[in-house]
């Protein structure tokens, strides 16, 4: 029987760096494909409601401003959003999804409601030419790159 | 005047004040080292390096909400935290450290203090006890009974690694049994399994991994100290690293030498060897996993106990060949 | 003199709130009593509302540790009701995945058991690796927790080839360390010590109180469904159904550890043998109405869902049995006679995921009304027996 086998590991690790990371000060980069918070690109939206549908969490709303214009508003509820992208993948414009997913994660606050995120839009056209890729929005939360 | 030095003397020096922080600093040795045998970071932003982590701990604790259970024997529950503090902090005082007021020399050092420090080491585990049992709670009360139980096995073999080194150095005085060992380094040798024995048993005292039967969260939640909260449960931290400096001190004086020359080398070698006996406790406590109170008892009288004995035979046969 | 120490429902060794009741002489467990009810959510009424893509998420929330074994066994039953049939990619993918979750589980419950043997160190070592696994499954799917890479028909993310590479070298990674801790495992006499001969559950036990998962194989029974009854890739795949016949903590752990062996062996197969292709059909929106049974082996046992249909948007009736609840009989089996210090050991041996089992009220009521009317005869005459040897003794019993 050998006695304290797990001496060498503990004393090798003594003056290794730590493996944790001083997390508010220092952040791990996330992978390309990670899942942040859902965004959307106004003007490529037709609004067709898929998103609406097939969000399990009924995070989006959408609603007509006024039954002449072509007007629409989204309400995206990042409170109740789980991060699922379902909306992304549910949603059906070409070549470039109306709906996106950015790189946010650090998305605590005091007030549930300030996480509401909204657009006022007319809709887009399906047939049209497509337009270039728009940018993310800048993040408003220091120091979190948006993607 | 040898008032005023003497309450200095009890309050600042090596009184309550010091022993304050250096077992706050103990303490962080210990959690850092701990965290770094594991790979982690241990206290970080509370001071350089995380070091007032344990006083930023004290005083969180200090403000906290005290709650004494309706059903807690009350007069006792709150006097026990005090009179443990009070008992290591004296246990304290026995440290043959520098003493800058030779005036209070005699409270301090006299033939027979290791087994007056001794003997006030052992208090906290009663005071332990007493404080399980006085919460009526059902986990401190077990957490209760297995630090008893604990103690029979370990208590034994603690004296007798302890007193063997007195044996050789022929007194009952620490300082002597240090300067004795100073003049003749390789009689330190023999007492190698002494020493062992000795570290392990503190480490039970102390309850730490694998000894730490008493307060094991994933049974008993926090066995002996569950009712505790607020000060008191601030004392009896306190109380744990008084006791921790203490033993490791006590290990020190008697297995490496103690600590002579001058003073500022005397107080020197006093950290290095205190900050050395705890590095080998936080490694036993990162290298082992928590045994139950009836392989405690086993492994105390079946391996501990005869080790013990062993090195009391070396002894007396060195003692003879000296002579 | 006997005690009855109450264990939850809030307690240091469960990280989800159950109760458990012990009845106690000294430090031997002689009676236990488990009660149910404290994490009851609702899903699977909520499930009735949703349409068949939102459900996917649903479900998959059931559990943290184990959400793409309820995706998975949830979306299995509903394409069979939808009669569509997934391309092999995307079933490669999908099944490349429960085996990292099976990865990433097990080494979280190997953390855990060191945890509640008192070995921290072992827990910090584990779950640092666990990391590796993690940030692969984060690689692929976009989150650490819940994958959603199950979609009907299919899976929704592809894997490229720096991907695969990036999966390969982890797994090398994973192994090594694997190999490492068995080694330590088998060999630091404390721990061994710890864990060995803790909660006996003889093979006829086990059979009789329906265990499952690895808690059964660690008595010697080779179940598992991936062998038994073959989803999609497995009969394509080679492993072997590791068992144990040691019956005890030890057994469950050694069990553990060879599984991850198996996994390692598994997803190196997917990915080397990864078929070009589609990963995903499209789904329609309804399905005929019919009713299934769908069954998954998850990293705690067997997990089954039974889907029924009606010809909408929704399911008509949505059961999930979760491997935990299939353990908790056997579990008060190997409780008795134990020590208290084993009760953490004991219960986190079968790998409790105590969110997934609470379903059914009814079952709960059932049980615990039942349990009831034996627990008051007992308590009385306990009561009787304490009070007659000990007459002063402020509040030491736990008020029932
Ligand atoms: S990410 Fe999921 S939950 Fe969030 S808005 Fe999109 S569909 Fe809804
Ligand atoms: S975001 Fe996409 S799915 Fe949602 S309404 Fe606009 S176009 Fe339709």
């Amino acid at each position: 029987m050998k006695v304290a086998v797990f001496l060498p590991e503990l004393l090798r690790h003594l003056f290794k760096k730590p493996a944790t990371v001083d997390y508010p000060f220092k952040k791990l980069t996330v992978p390309e494909g990670f899942r942040g918070t859902p965004f959307l690109h106004p003007d490529l939206c037709i609004a067709c409601r898929a998103c609406e549908r097939d969000c399990p969490a009924e995070a989006i709303v959408i609603t007509q401003e006024s039954d002449v214009e072509k007007k629409f508003k989204m309400v995206i509820h990042n409170d109740r959003c789980i991060h699922c992208a379902q909306c992304v993948d549910s949603c059906p414009t070409n070549p470039v999804k109306a709906m996106d997913m950015d790189h946010l994660y650090e998305l605590a606050c005091f007030d549930r409601h300030t996480l509401k995120t909204e657009w006022v839009f007319t809709r887009a056209t399906p047939k049209r030419e497509p337009k270039p890729v728009p940018a993310a929005p800048a993040s408003d939360r220091a120091g979190i790159p948006a993607k | 005047m040898a008032v005023l030095k003497t309450i200095l003397y009890l309050l600042v020096y090596p009184g309550l004040l010091f022993l304050f922080v250096y077992g706050t600093f103990c303490e962080w040795f210990d959690r850092k080292v701990y965290a770094r045998l594991q790979n982690r970071m241990g206290p970080t932003h509370t001071g350089r390096w995380g070091l007032l982590q344990p006083v930023a701990d004290f005083f969180k604790l200090m403000a906290k909400e005290d709650i004494v259970p309706d059903a807690a024997d009350k007069p006792l529950f709150t006097l026990l935290p005090i009179v443990g503090l009070a008992v290591v902090a004296t246990a304290g005082l026995l440290m043959p450290l520098w003493n800058p007021f030779p005036e209070a020399a005699g409270l301090i050092s006299f033939q027979g203090d290791i087994i007056v420090l001794l003997y006030l080491l052992s208090l906290p585990t009663l005071i332990a006890f007493l404080a399980g049992w006085s919460s009526t709670n059902i986990f401190s009360q077990i957490g209760g009974t297995r630090v008893l139980t604990m103690l029979f096995g370990y208590e034994v073999p603690l004296f007798m690694a302890v007193l063997s080194p007195a044996i050789l150095a022929n007194s009952w005085r620490i300082a002597e049994i240090g300067a004795f060992y100073r003049a003749r380094p390789l009689l330190l040798l023999p007492n190698v399994i002494g020493f062992v024995v000795a570290l392990i048993c503190v480490q039970a005292k102390l309850e730490r991994t694998p000894f730490d039967i008493p307060h094991a969260e994933t049974e008993i939640v926090g066995g002996t100290f569950t009712e505790y909260s607020g000060k008191k449960l601030a004392f009896f931290r306190l109380m744990t690293d008084i006791e921790l400096v203490v033993s490791s001190g006590l290990i020190a004086a008697i297995f490496l030498g103690g600590f002579g020359g001058s003073p500022i080398l005397a107080f020197l070698q006093f950290v290095v060897k205190t900050l050395a006996v705890i590095f080998l406790l936080s490694l036993i406590r990162a290298l082992t996993s928590r045994i139950r109170v009836d392989q405690v008892v086993a492994f105390a009288w079946k391996t501990m106990a005869p080790l013990a004995v062993l090195q009391l035979l070396i002894v007396i046969i060195i003692k003879g060949l000296l002579k | 003199m006997k005690f009855n120490i109450p264990i939850g429902p809030q307690h240091p060794a469960l990280k989800e709130p159950i109760s458990l009741r012990m009845t106690v002489e000294g430090e031997v467990i002689r009676d236990a009593d488990l009660r149910l009810g404290y994490n009851h959510r609702g899903m699977e009424k909520l499930a009735e509302e949703k349409n068949w893509t939102q459900n996917i998420y649903l479900v998959e929330r059931i559990c943290g540790i184990c959400s793409h074994s309820h995706a998975t066994c949830y979306v299995q039953g509903v394409e069979k009701l939808m009669e569509i049939e997934p391309p092999k990619r995307g079933l490669y993918i999908r099944y490349l995945v429960s085996e990292l979750e099976r990865v990433h589980s097990h080494l979280l419950w190997l953390g855990v058991a060191g945890h509640e043997a008192g070995f921290d160190s072992f827990f910090m070592y584990t779950w640092r690796d666990r990391e590796v696994v993690m940030d692969l499954l984060e690689m692929i799917s976009g989150n650490r927790v819940h994958y959603a890479m199950n979609t009907l028909g299919g899976v929704r993310r592809d894997l490229d080839e720096i991907q695969i590479k990036k999966i390969l070298d982890g797994l090398v990674v994973l192994r090594q360390r694997t190999e490492y801790y068995f080694k330590i495992g088998a060999s630091e006499p404390t721990f061994v010590g710890r864990l060995a001969g803790v909660g006996y559950l003889s093979k006829e036990k086990a059979i009789a109180l329906c265990a499952c998962g690895p808690t059964a194989r660690a008595s010697g029974i080779t179940a598992d469904v991936r062998k038994d009854d073959p989803q999609a890739v497995y009969d394509e795949v080679p492993f072997d159904v590791c068992t144990a016949d040691s019956c005890d903590v030890l057994g469950r752990t050694v069990v553990r550890i060879k599984e991850l062996m198996e996994s390692y062996k598994i997803c190196e197969f997917l990915l080397r043998n990864l078929p070009a292709g589609d990963i995903a059909v499209k789904a329609p929106k309804k399905a005929k109405p019919n009713e299934v049974v769908s069954r998954y082996e998850a990293p705690r046992g067997e997990n089954i869902h039974y889907i029924r249909s009606n010809g909408t948007e929704r399911p008509e009736r949505l059961k999930v049995r979760a491997p935990t609840l299939a353990n908790y009989p056997a579990t008060i089996e190997m409780l008795k006679n134990g020590f208290i210090a084993d009760i953490p050991l004991i219960f986190a041996a079968i790998d409790p995921c105590i969110c997934c089992a609470e379903r059914t009220v009814e079952l709960v009521n059932a049980r615990s009304g039942e349990e009831t009317v034996v627990r008051f005869g007992d308590l009385r005459k306990l009561a009787g027996e304490r009070f007659a040897k000990s007459p002063v003794k402020r509040n030491a019993v736990w008020p029932f």
